[in-house]
């Protein structure tokens, strides 16, 4: 028992500052930034054509639905 | 540097600011989309179309529940670009994290919004020719990739000059003035006639201008304070001494 707590008095936390940088969550962070800004700034109904076919092309869903940030953001619009 | 931590810095800060985004335009942008799209309707109407007040109303009440969405979506795309350019910029900045990441969003408003905004600036509905959209859409991304791509080569540069700091900052800032200038004479103007009522188009862009300018600055405060509670840059570990 006071060999374990010995060992345990002279165990310290130490902050350690890492400059290594996490690869796998900036790819993460790569596609969400593309995923986004094409939904909200791009898509004239590709996402929806996936499973919706032509018809997607016509109804522009998510065109219509950031319709308005669309333009409050100044992407182009019709 | 812990990846699960810092995802949720970024995530977190850009859902934050996004959505304060999409509320705040519900109350400063909406009129004047409501105004352009009374316009498109009554241009509607005079063409001879029937339009249900009732359905254009619930649909308009639709599209405003998307702007929210919209903006908590692409404030999480900016917070992630925040993100992947404070990781690598930070040691750069002097001073706190929130200094770091205000600067740092700073530097991306100024780079990927306000200069692409003076070359195209934001429009309202009714300004925008849909036969267009497609060339409108090259145009703009061209814009924003040669502004972005500018500024990321500069600071690459940058890194690698052995200068004083204000020195390498006025060579890297006049070239990137001089290269954005030749873009603004050789890149191609928005083809789309403006028709639409000068105070309506005008009102419109000052407050797009000012509410993307908001967001930014609510991204950095709340990306800085995030970043210094949960401190993805240190790990703990447990040494015998």
């Amino acid at each position: 028992m006071i060999s374990l707590l010995h060992t345990m008095s002279i165990r310290k936390q130490i902050q350690i500052s890492e400059a290594n940088i996490p690869k796998a969550a900036i790819g993460l962070l790569i596609f969400i930034l593309t995923f986004g800004l094409f939904i909200v700034g791009y898509d004239q109904g590709q996402l929806f054509s996936l499973v919706q076919g032509e018809q997607a092309y016509n109804d522009l869903w998510v065109h219509e639905f950031s319709h308005d940030m669309r333009h409050a953001a100044g992407f182009p619009c019709h | 540097m812990n990846s699960l931590s810092f995802l949720v810095v970024t995530v977190l800060s850009g859902t934050i600011a996004g959505t304060i985004l999409g509320l705040i335009n519900l109350v400063l942008v909406e009129p004047y989309l409501d105004r352009a799209i009374g316009i498109e309707v009554q241009n509607s109407i005079d063409a001879g179309e029937e339009v249900n007040p009732v359905e254009h109303f619930n649909y308009r009440f639709w599209q405003k529940g998307g702007e929210i969405v919209a903006g908590t979506i692409l404030g999480m795309s900016f917070g992630a670009l925040l993100g992947i350019v404070f990781v690598f910029g930070r040691k750069l900045i002097p001073g706190s994290n929130i200094k770091k990441a205000l600067v740092l969003s700073g530097v991306i408003w100024l780079v990927i919004f306000m200069i692409p905004a003076i070359k195209y600036p934001a429009n309202p509905p009714t300004v925008g020719d849909p036969d267009t959209i497609n060339y409108r859409q090259y145009l703009f991304i061209s814009f924003i990739l040669i502004s972005g791509l500018t500024a990321l080569g500069l600071s690459l540069i940058y890194t690698k000059m052995k200068a004083k700091s204000s020195l390498k900052f006025l060579t890297i800032t006049i070239i990137y003035t001089i290269i954005m200038i030749n873009a603004f004479i050789l890149v191609p103007p928005n083809p789309d006639e403006i028709t639409a009522p000068t105070d309506l188009v005008n009102g419109f862009r000052i407050m797009s201008m000012l509410t993307m300018t908001v967001f930014w600055i609510v991204l950095g405060i709340t990306f800085g304070l995030i970043w210094d509670k949960l401190k993805p840059h240190e790990t703990t570990q447990f040494k015998t001494v």
